[in-house]
């Protein structure tokens, strides 16, 4: 009996802890660092997303899917496309809607959802850029792949968001998931697919 | 004259809280048998994912709409706006909810009230106790269970309507129904600016 959970455990558990996540020793933090202070300042991104929101009590995520584009120093549109279609642009100050054809504009300062999601990823794209005024840092490895969870310092930010997880791909050091934990434990997670980073991007895709 | 006056106010108040509301058209009540009412959410095996668009208070809020039957009486409801972030999460039960999770702006006890007042209307299942009489309808089923009046159309539910110390609170209307499947909800306040639309998302629900 003993022999077959030996067994068990040499040939059956690897596979589950292939994904394992554990945290980074201090030489990977610096290669880390390292590694992201080489790969080009990322002055474009455009991308596809699918947006997998988890609740604890439901079968499967919630899907939806879309097309972001990001050309700094501020101009991003967020736009779904799938299974509705919904568009978000922020540039001059300001968020421009368009809800299936119903357009609006409101001014940033109504929107701190959306000044989160501005700040998320212009510190996404910045790979070490975070503030650490505002985020507890960490580093971890999950498999192959390098991790960063950022816990948010203060109170007001702690009510929306328990923590952030950035996902480097292994590939080229960007970030391919992002994943917003609740403080419910409820979460939801970006898988960004198709990166391209300083490409040109025409300005047409910021007007709705 | 303290003493009448202190009685006189305290009559008005239990008075006007004790008002009955009348049903437009309605000119009496009968007993009614056991009659089963809003059964669109009593499969606990079931997951709904309704797409919402919410105006409140000058206000537009979209997102989806999820919703568990953990019995025919108690469900699992969560409004998660468009980028993922959970509004409300919270189980309903026929006297009391538990809140699993709200979102710091929207944590006002007033608020959370009527939104589980909303949401347990919109999903329990109840018993009739009577039904209205109709003058010029002959066949015209509406039933009342305590301050809720429903208005059945081809053996299903199609629209409710909330009572509150005798004024209509709320209503809600259940359109293309198939299958006992309700695809679009319609709710409208009648005391606050806020009126809700459901489109069901059949793909994303477990059905």
């Amino acid at each position: 009996m003993k022999t077959s959970v030996f067994y068990f455990f040499l040939f059956i558990a690897p596979f589950f802890l292939s994904a394992q996540t554990r945290q980074m020793t201090a030489s990977e933090v610096n290669t880390f660092q390292q590694k992201l202070k080489k790969t080009a300042e990322v002055k474009s991104l455009s991308a596809d997303f699918i947006q997998y929101k988890h609740m604890s009590f439901m079968k499967k995520p919630v899907e939806s899917a879309g097309k972001v584009y990001v050309k700094q120093p501020n101009k991003l549109s967020w736009a779904y496309v799938s299974p509705f279609q919904y568009k978000m642009v922020f540039k001059d100050g300001k968020i421009f809607i368009n809800d299936q054809g119903d357009k609006k504009t409101l001014d940033l300062g109504n929107s701190k959802q959306f000044e989160k999601i501005s700040k998320l990823i212009s510190s996404s794209m910045k790979g070490s850029g975070y503030d650490e005024k505002e985020f507890v840092v960490t580093y971890f490895k999950k498999g192959n792949a390098d991790m960063v969870k950022l816990r948010p310092k203060m109170n007001d930010a702690k009510k929306y968001v328990k923590e952030i997880e950035l996902l480097f791909s292994t590939k080229d050091e960007q970030v391919e998931e992002v994943k917003l934990i609740e403080p419910s434990n409820d979460y939801t997670r970006f898988v960004l697919k198709n990166r391209k980073i300083n490409t040109t991007i025409d300005d047409a895709v910021f007007n709705l | 004259m303290m003493r009448f006056l202190i009685y006189s106010v305290a009559l008005l108040v239990l008075s006007s809280s004790c008002a009955t509301f009348k049903f437009p058209n309605a000119v009496g009540m009968r007993e009614s048998t056991q009659q089963e009412l809003n059964n669109f959410y009593l499969d606990t095996t079931q997951t709904y994912v309704y797409r919402f668009k919410m105006q409140a208070f000058k206000q537009a809020q979209n997102g989806n709409l999820l919703i568990e039957a953990v019995s025919p009486e108690t469900h699992r409801i969560a409004l998660v706006s468009d980028f993922g972030q959970t509004l409300f999460d919270m189980s309903i039960y026929p006297e009391r909810y538990d809140v699993h999770y709200v979102m710091p702006d929207m944590n006002k006890k007033l608020l959370l009230n009527e939104v589980a007042d909303i949401f347990r209307t919109l999903t329990t299942r109840r018993y009739a106790e009577s039904a209205l009489l109709f003058m010029d309808k002959q066949h015209f089923p509406v039933y009342v269970v305590g301050d809720s009046y429903y208005t059945l159309q081809e053996r299903h539910v199609a629209q409710i309507l909330q009572t509150k110390n005798g004024k209509e609170r709320f209503k809600v209307a259940f359109l293309n129904v198939e299958q006992r499947i309700a695809k679009s909800i319609h709710v409208t306040h009648s005391k606050y600016p806020i009126t809700l639309d459901f489109e069901l998302d059949r793909k994303q629900s477990n059905l």
